[in-house]
């Protein structure tokens, strides 16, 4: 029971640290008691217990302030000498922060968005259950308590994902009747969870390989003591392991947050009410992935300076990042459902965060890649909970998933329009205002600067999903703001119900992120510098990486802009310019028909339709993993299980029995003849064997 | 306490009868409520004696094969507290679902009676009742018989002994099923017999094999008494043979599926969870204990045999529509995760299979009793019938989500707890041999818990979830009888999911010194 509190203004304590988990899974145990008494209270008891699991991370603070530490433990596991612990640290504690705070604003927003929900006290147990997961893998101190939280944050999704069991066609997601490869791309809410919770477990499957070959040479789960001495990865590097072991752990991250090619869970996972959307893709689960990046990189990176290459885990990384980024982004073109482009778009971003995590430890510069990862963490955070919970609203006044559905909501939804567009500027990158603009110039500089082999082709993807990027923000806020009013819309008029803002509580969260968005982009460039120098001093402290101070000397930009990297803000500037006019030309002008463009050339219809068929990525995946498996087993059951054992050996027995049983009956003649004749023969058989 | 185990396992045996008598004259609550009173002593007993470490009990017996005792140590303690905590609490449960069955046969039997006699027998209540309450005598009196004789088996400290009260726990089995069970019971019934009984008799000539080699049948002479090679070798597969029969593990499955899918619910979540994973017990007892040469010898073919048993298990359940024979192939996954465990040959692969015992009882436990609350309360156990019955049992419905939690091995479940400790030893074994084998199957088995995972999840979804068909509109939840014991058992899984000291403490030291850690 060691705790570590370092000359902090006031005193940040370890319970605090424990409280952050622990209310969240308080709330949710008392969740079912509290709507037995009253459904009405449970909203409240949530949010109560939300705010205060955030006040508890903000009372962690202070150990930002000064890179230091809070580390505490407890005996878990005594019979193979495993403790679990609390571990404060300032990536921990920004992250809780994060966490809990986004969290909040959206158990807020939920609140209206749940209204009159029949299941209101099942939605709040698996909502709370799913804030304590993420926080364990967030204040964790070793590798087996993250997992807990890791699978837990899988289970929350699976029961949030299909929180709509009744499997109604309105919660379905997809195009009903549309097959790619033979498969239907539509599916029910229960299919979806199950297939999210499956696909995330091939990466869990892969992290647990990696955790344990990490604790047979370590033998300690524990990320301080990893860093105490360095045999262990003396010892695995010797055999070859050591890299294998952190690919395998980054396979976690790659199912968690749905990089390729663990990534199509994701678009089903939207069968899910938006709120859990909003949660899922904001403030837990996939960040959960990046977090674990971020978590063991350092160590990863701290080992290089002992010797002991891993650069291939940073290749790997950064790729599968870059490959997600692009690969995402192009399908957030073309879909049709808002949540859709919005999950895309999500998984495009972490692709970004994931590259510049890896890029990272390419460079010399770690702090660089790595500050530029987190920040984009932080301000994608904000923006996609703006943007998840204000699609959330449309959705609930449209009574449709479908832009196809909404467009010229300009007039009638006010403020969801301002603050859409204030979000959606920070998924763009909109230059000097957003934090958006800043966090992927961050990632655009570390990329560019690396001086790895690699840093050219990362550097075109990186612009290239930029472009795409801002291309598909202005396109759906074309087809939802701009143009005449759908017949989906115009039918709903005639029928008597009319388009209207959404309420206060649901409002009110996404205006906050939305404001913030903006309001941090304003300072964007300081509060970025700020981080820079406390995860430089963090590492320092924590891993001994030290950062080479150094000045660029004279720079062609104006002194408010000092310190950027000019090519990487030349090329940002390029690329969301290029974004949005394309976007505007087609969409919200709509000076070009698209569907008419796209048809316009056998090329861009292939195109187009390869992309719409998600790459056949899906598909393929459901071929190979689904159908084919089904179809052995089934053959297996047939012709072996129903033939071979069953009637081979159970039947085979019995008939095989019977059999003896009438040739020992056939004997059993009663004649005396026959007997003496079978005894004479004996005795000759007998009397012959004698002879010889 | 004195004679407490000897107590715990004949006390069973000995008032049986009485349950009998008292369900005849009184009727089902009478029996039940005594039998529980029984199982609630000995329990506690059982309980009492793990807590207090190591315990032993001699008795004397005949010269010929030595003394009878009883042994309480790290190896055997979470199989006899499982198996009794599981006993206790399913009498309860076997209530309403027997006396359902009960109906269901008296119903049957009327009807055979009509069409042989041709005259219209008016069926009177009174007759009914006389018919629950001789039934409910005898089952009661049958399930104490079973409980002990597996208690018996796992505390046995003589290899006669052992075989004994082995063969005890399959007579009582095999009425069970013969006159309770679905579908062609007798058949079934004698199915069980026969290949149980089988396997039984391949492990007696191990036993003859070994007891004549050294004169005597006590564990403590084996232990110290040096076996021939040859002897031992022929002597140790004889055995392995056996128990692999019991343990159900692949091509020796072949009763399981039918026995399981159709014995009565609660004697289904007897035998998959407690009776068969007793099979490993021996393994663990006779060959890991008794036989370390051998074992080294053995351990990787236990490995791959135990690998494919996973695979196929589960590939198999894959492919049920009924919801008993899919736990049933569950159960032939599961077993193949201990055999898997046993191979690896490390102190915590080897603790990791004894954990996958205690999680496969909660867990398994938990999935037979859901099983029966839907035989009993929809009418069918056919999964393509069902659907959306979430919203109907909600109880049965979480429970079950937290059963699945505890095959699958997912956290804070005590599957989790078993899982990677297990796995963990696999891997530990094939580094430090750095052998490829053992690599690849360490690989293998984890892919197998993907698929342990569909088969659940799908299964889940297919019966709770999804749109309800119309026939299940008026579908009610469980009663307490049948609701309480899973929440008991889903209760105990997370408690052991977070804390799972309560049977690593007792299993690790013993798994240390059995491999001279």
């Amino acid at each position: 029971m060691a705790t570590e509190t370092m000359g902090l203004p006031f005193e940040a304590t370890s319970a605090a640290a424990w409280l952050v988990w622990i209310l969240p899974f308080v709330a949710a145990l008392i969740m079912p008691a509290v709507g037995k008494a009253s459904k009405k209270f449970t909203g409240y008891v949530a949010v109560g217990f939300a705010l205060m699991s955030a006040v508890s991370a903000a009372s962690l603070l202070p150990v930002t302030l000064d890179a230091s530490e809070i580390h505490h433990q407890i005996t878990w596991i005594e019979a193979i000498g495993l403790k679990g612990g609390v571990l404060a640290d300032p990536l921990s504690v920004i992250m809780a922060n994060v966490v809990g705070w986004i969290s909040f604003l959206i158990m807020i927003y939920s609140t209206g968005y749940m209204k009159g929900d029949k299941d209101i006290t099942r939605f709040w147990f698996w909502m709370m259950f799913f804030i304590g997961s993420m926080q364990i893998i967030v204040l964790s101190d070793n590798l087996l308590q993250v997992f807990f939280g890791w699978e837990g944050v899988g289970l929350a999704s699976y029961a949030l994902i299909s929180f709509w069991y009744r499997d109604k066609k309105k919660d379905h997601v997809g195009t009903e009747g549309r097959t790619v490869l033979g498969l239907l791309d539509y599916y029910a809410p229960t299919h979806a969870g199950m297939k999210a919770f499956i696909m995330t477990k091939v990466g869990d499957v892969m992290m647990i390989a990696g955790m344990l070959l990490i604790f047979l040479f370590a033998g300690t789960f524990g990320f301080k003591e990893l860093m105490g001495d360095l045999g262990w990865a003396e010892a695995m590097s010797a055999q070859g392991l050591l890299v294998p072991a952190f690919v395998l752990i980054f396979g976690g991250a790659v199912g968690k947050s749905a990089q390729f090619p663990l990534n199509e869970w994701l678009l089903e996972a939207m069968t899910g009410p938006t709120a859990v959307s909003a949660l899922i893709h904001a403030a837990t689960m996939v960040k959960a992935g990046v977090f674990l990046v971020a978590r063991i990189g350092p160590i990863v990176f701290a080992l290089a300076a002992a010797g002991i290459m891993a650069e291939q885990f940073f290749e790997i990384v950064a790729w599968v990042g870059a490959i997600t980024a692009l690969l995402l982004a192009t399908q957030g073109m073309v879909n049709q459902e808002i949540k859709k482009v919005l999950a895309y778009s999500t998984g495009s971003q972490i692709g970004y965060m994931m590259m510049a995590l890896g890029v990272a430890g390419l460079s010399h510069q770690y702090v660089d890649g790595y500050t530029a990862g987190f920040f984009h963490l932080i301000s994608h955070a904000m923006f996609k909970a703006s943007l998840f919970m204000a699609a959330g609203s449309l959705l609930h006044v449209v009574g449709s998933r479908f832009m196809s559905d909404m467009g010229g909501l300009r007039k009638h939804m006010k403020k969801t329009y301002a603050f859409m567009w204030a979000a959606g500027l920070g998924l763009m990158g909109a230059p000097f205002i957003t934090t958006g603009f800043w966090s992927k110039d961050a990632i655009f500089a570390a990329v560019y600067e690396s001086g790895s082999e690699w840093a050219l082709p990362l550097y075109g993807i990186a612009i290239l999903t930029a472009i795409i990027t801002a291309f598909y923000t202005t396109r759906m806020m074309g087809l939802v703001f701009f143009g005449n009013k759908s017949k989906h819309i115009e039918k709903m008029e005639e029928e008597g119900h009319h388009v209207h803002e959404a309420t206060l509580s649901m409002w009110v969260p996404y205006g906050i992120l939305a404001v913030l968005t903006i309001g941090i982009g304003l300072i964007g460039l300081s509060a970025e510098e700020n981080i820079h120098h406390l995860f430089d001093e963090y590492l320092d402290h924590s891993f001994g990486i030290h950062s080479e101070h150094y000045e660029n000397g004279e720079s062609i930009l104006p002194a408010p802009l000092q310190g950027l990297n000019p090519v990487a803000l030349g090329s940002s500037l390029v690329a969301f310019a290029i974004g949005i006019g394309l976007g505007y030309i087609f969409y919200i002008g709509r000076w070009v028909d698209a569907t008419k463009f796209v048809n316009s050339n056998i090329f861009f219809y292939a195109i187009h339709k390869v992309i719409l068929n998600r790459w056949y990525l899906n598909a393929i995946i459901y071929w190979c993993f689904v159908v084919a498996p089904l179809w052995l087993a089934r053959a297996v059951y047939r012709y072996f299980e129903k033939t071979a054992i069953d009637y081979g050996m159970n039947d085979g027995f019995q008939k095989a029995a019977g059999w003896g049983a009438k040739v020992v009956q056939g004997t059993q003649t009663g004649v005396t003849q026959s007997y003496l004749f079978v005894f004479g023969a004996g005795l000759l058989f007998i009397i012959l064997i004698l002879l010889i | 306490m004195e004679y407490a185990l000897l107590q715990a396992v004949f006390i069973p045996l000995l008032l049986s009868p009485v349950a009998y008598i008292l369900g005849r004259k009184m009727g089902p609550n009478a029996a039940m409520w005594f039998t529980f009173a029984v199982l609630l002593y000995t329990t506690v007993l059982v309980i009492q004696a793990a807590m207090g470490g190591t315990t032993e009990e001699h008795y004397p017996w005949t010269d010929l094969f030595g003394e009878f005792g009883f042994l309480m140590d790290g190896l055997a303690s979470p199989f006899a507290i499982m198996i009794y905590v599981l006993s206790l609490i399913l009498v309860l449960y076997s209530k309403p679902y027997m006396i359902h069955r009960f109906h269901e046969q008296f119903e049957e039997e009327q009807k055979e009676l009509q069409a042989a006699g041709g005259q219209s027998t008016v069926v009177e209540s009174r007759s009914l009742t006389d018919y629950v309450n001789a039934k409910s005598g005898l089952y009661f009196a049958l399930y104490l018989v079973f409980a002990m004789g597996m208690l018996g088996t796992v505390l046995a400290t003589n290899l006669i002994e052992f075989y004994i009260f082995f063969e005890v726990m399959l007579i009582p089995g095999f009425f069970l099923v013969a006159i309770w069970g679905d579908g062609p019971r007798r058949k079934i019934g004698l199915m069980f017999l026969f290949w149980t009984h089988a396997g039984a008799v391949v492990l007696l000539l191990g036993f003859l094999m070994i007891g004549l080699t050294i004169g005597s049948f006590d564990f403590a002479d084996i232990r110290e008494s040096e076996i021939p090679q040859d002897i031992v070798l022929i002597s140790a597969i004889a055995i392995a043979i056996g128990l692999g029969v019991k343990l159900a593990v692949f091509i020796f499955h072949i009763w399981l599926p039918y026995v399981h899918g159709s014995a009565p619910t609660p004697i289904s979540a007897l035998l998959s969870p407690a009776m068969i994973g007793i099979g490993a017990y021996g393994i663990f007892r006779l060959i890991v204990e008794f036989l370390p040469a051998t074992f080294a010898e053995l351990s990787i073919w236990f490995h791959i045999w135990g690998l494919v048993t996973m695979i196929y298990g589960g590939a198999m359940a894959l492919m049920q529509d009924d919801i008993k024979r899919l736990l049933a192939y569950s159960s032939i996954s599961q077993m193949g995760y201990i055999l898997f465990g046993i191979g690896s040959m490390s102190v915590l692969g080897l603790a990791g299979a004894e954990m996958m015992y205690v999680t496969h009882a909660l867990g398994k436990g938990i999935l037979f009793m859901m099983a029966g609350i839907i035989i009993v309360k929809v009418g069918t156990r056919s999964i393509s019938k069902l659907g959306g019955l979430a919203g109907k049992m909600p109880i049965t419905a979480v429970c079950a989500v937290i059963g699945a939690l505890t095959i699958m091995g997912v956290p804070p479940t005590s599957g989790f707890m078993g899982e990677w400790i297990l796995f963990y030893g696999a891997l530990e074994t094939a580094i430090e041999e750095g052998s490829t084998v053992r690599a690849v199957t360490f690989g293998l088995g984890l892919v197998a818990t993907a698929l342990t995972m569909s088969y659940m999840l799908w299964m889940l979804k297919r019966v709770f979830f999804g749109k309800t068909p119309e026939h299940l509109e008026n579908v009610k939840e469980g009663s307490w009888y049948m609701t309480a014991p899973m929440m008991v058992l889903a209760g105990f899984t997370v408690v052991v999911g977070i804390y799972p000291d309560i049977f690593l403490q007792t299993i690790i030291p013993y798994m240390q010194g059995v491999l001279g850690v």
